[in-house]
């Protein structure tokens, strides 16, 4: 893999993410195939903010390429609690890992991967920065329902400042060309700044909306987000925008036939439960596809591939 | 104001710096930037808003017994871009150094993420790139969080 580490899609090049959906396909059709090439190999997973889907998922990933993982799934009981530098667990996991995934609310830590980390570390989620493996399952997930992203119409819907998801996967969406993106927030939880800035350096046109109204019957894909209530730095803002959005059967009664719902999960209050058994919900099959992405990123970060 | 303030004002300093060119209003900040308090043991002659050609209006410090260090430089070039900086050695300028605003700089500038690595007790030092110099904004290179000019006059 070209870069050593995987912290920010923006790392990765087009290739290098078509190169991560193709091997996720091949292992999806023949996962008997993949069963025995981790075999020896040890992953350690470093999650020091809670997480479901992105650590299980990797464990379920590492387990079925025949590999086996170590690590903790709470800051509390590893000795960050005794005030351990981030760079000396990496200098530590070196000696007791293959490869890495790191899940931190310290934001910017793939700097001190590059420099202490001998072994590959991939990131889980840094605080409101990146979630670069959602995105690469995000993007699998769209590839798989429509075989291309060029020409795609997208709303990108809910907590746009702080959900880390959602750099990741504009940055990814930047390395095609004629998507057509609505970012749907209301005003106080735009994009931030920087992502901004980032999006408008690689000429990246999108729009910006209020209501899913608007712009419903021309979506392909909805990609739902939740409120961040651990961001928020002011639980009062919070409580005056939890319940923004809460998508049900008639908001997306004049959607197109081919719509389709992503959301990386966990939702709390965003999609209601009757969309669950509508036609176009697929966010469990995308939290499945994490699996095989992560088998590839796996599988790719060692050079197994 | 008088021309014997005039005088005082204008009278050549033996060794230490003159910036001149300096943005009006801003003479204060830059002498907080370096450092340079009640308890500075030299002269300085400070003037604010006094009349200019090229600017119109400008401020002017003159520090005796002062030598910038590079780093001193790269910050005056964030608050005052426009001036100059004369070290005066025997009452003559020896050096005239032109501000301008590197493409990156380390250490000296926090960066405003509280989460940002750059914040906590790991063995680095803040870094950011300059990706625009006007208007002024800089990139952190760890969480990638911008910081604007006038987040930066607050911050330096």
């Amino acid at each position: 893999m070209r870069p050593k580490h995987l912290f920010s899609v923006r790392d990765l090049s087009k290739e290098d993410m078509e190169g991560i959906f193709s091997l996720a396909s091949t292992i999806e059709n023949n996962p008997e195939n993949f069963a025995k090439i981790c075999e020896g190999k040890i992953l350690a997973n470093l999650f020091f903010e809670p997480s479901t889907r992105t650590r299980l998922s990797f464990e379920s990933a590492m387990l079925r390429l025949g590999g086996q993982i170590l690590g903790f799934s709470s800051a509390k009981v590893s000795s960050a609690a005794k005030g351990e530098s981030i760079a000396d667990t990496f200098r530590m996991i070196n000696s007791y890992a293959h490869i890495a995934v790191i899940r931190h609310f310290i934001e910017g830590i793939g700097e001190i991967a590059q420099k202490f980390s001998t072994i590959p570390v991939l990131s889980g989620g840094t605080g409101t920065q990146e979630h670069p493996t959602q995105a690469l399952l995000d993007m699998y997930t769209i590839h798989k329902e429509f075989r291309k992203f060029e020409n795609l119409n997208i709303g990108v819907m809910g907590d746009l400042l702080y959900g880390r998801t959602i750099p990741s996967l504009l940055f990814s969406l930047t390395k095609y060309d004629n998507i057509n993106v609505h970012l749907i927030s209301p005003p106080a939880l735009r994009i931030r700044k920087n992502v901004e800035l980032r999006l408008q350096e690689t000429g990246f046109d999108y729009q910006m909306t209020e209501n899913l109204k608007e712009v419903i019957d021309e979506l392909d894909v909805l990609y739902v987000t939740r409120i961040q209530k651990e961001r928020f730095p002011d639980p009062i803002d919070y409580e005056r925008l939890k319940g923004a959005y809460h998508i049900k059967s008639e908001d997306i009664q004049n959607a197109k036939d081919n719509l389709v719902i992503l959301h990386p999960l966990p939702r709390v209050g965003e999609i209601d439960y009757e969309i669950d058994e509508h036609k176009s919900s697929r966010y469990f099959q995308q939290a499945r596809n994490g699996v095989w992405v992560r088998m590839a990123l796996i599988l790719k970060f060692l050079d197994l591939d | 104001m008088t021309d014997e303030n005039d005088m005082l004002i204008v009278r050549k300093i033996q060794e230490g710096t003159v910036i001149d060119r300096i943005p009006p209003g801003k003479a204060l900040k830059v002498l907080e930037v370096l450092g340079i308090d009640s308890n500075y043991p030299y002269t300085v002659a400070l003037a604010m808003r006094v009349p200019s050609r090229k600017m119109s209006l400008k401020d002017v410090v003159k520090i005796k017994g002062k030598a910038l260090t590079e780093q001193e430089i790269q910050k005056l070039s964030f608050i005052a871009p426009t001036a100059t900086v004369n070290i005066i050695e025997n009452y003559n300028v020896k050096e005239k150094v032109l501000l301008k605003i590197p493409d990156h700089v380390e250490e000296f500038i926090d960066c405003l993420n509280p989460n940002c690595v750059s914040n906590t007790h790991e063995p680095i030092v803040s870094s950011f790139d300059i990706v625009s110099k006007n208007p002024l904004i800089l990139r952190c290179t760890y969480c990638d969080r911008i910081i604007e000019q006038k987040h930066l006059t607050r911050k330096l």
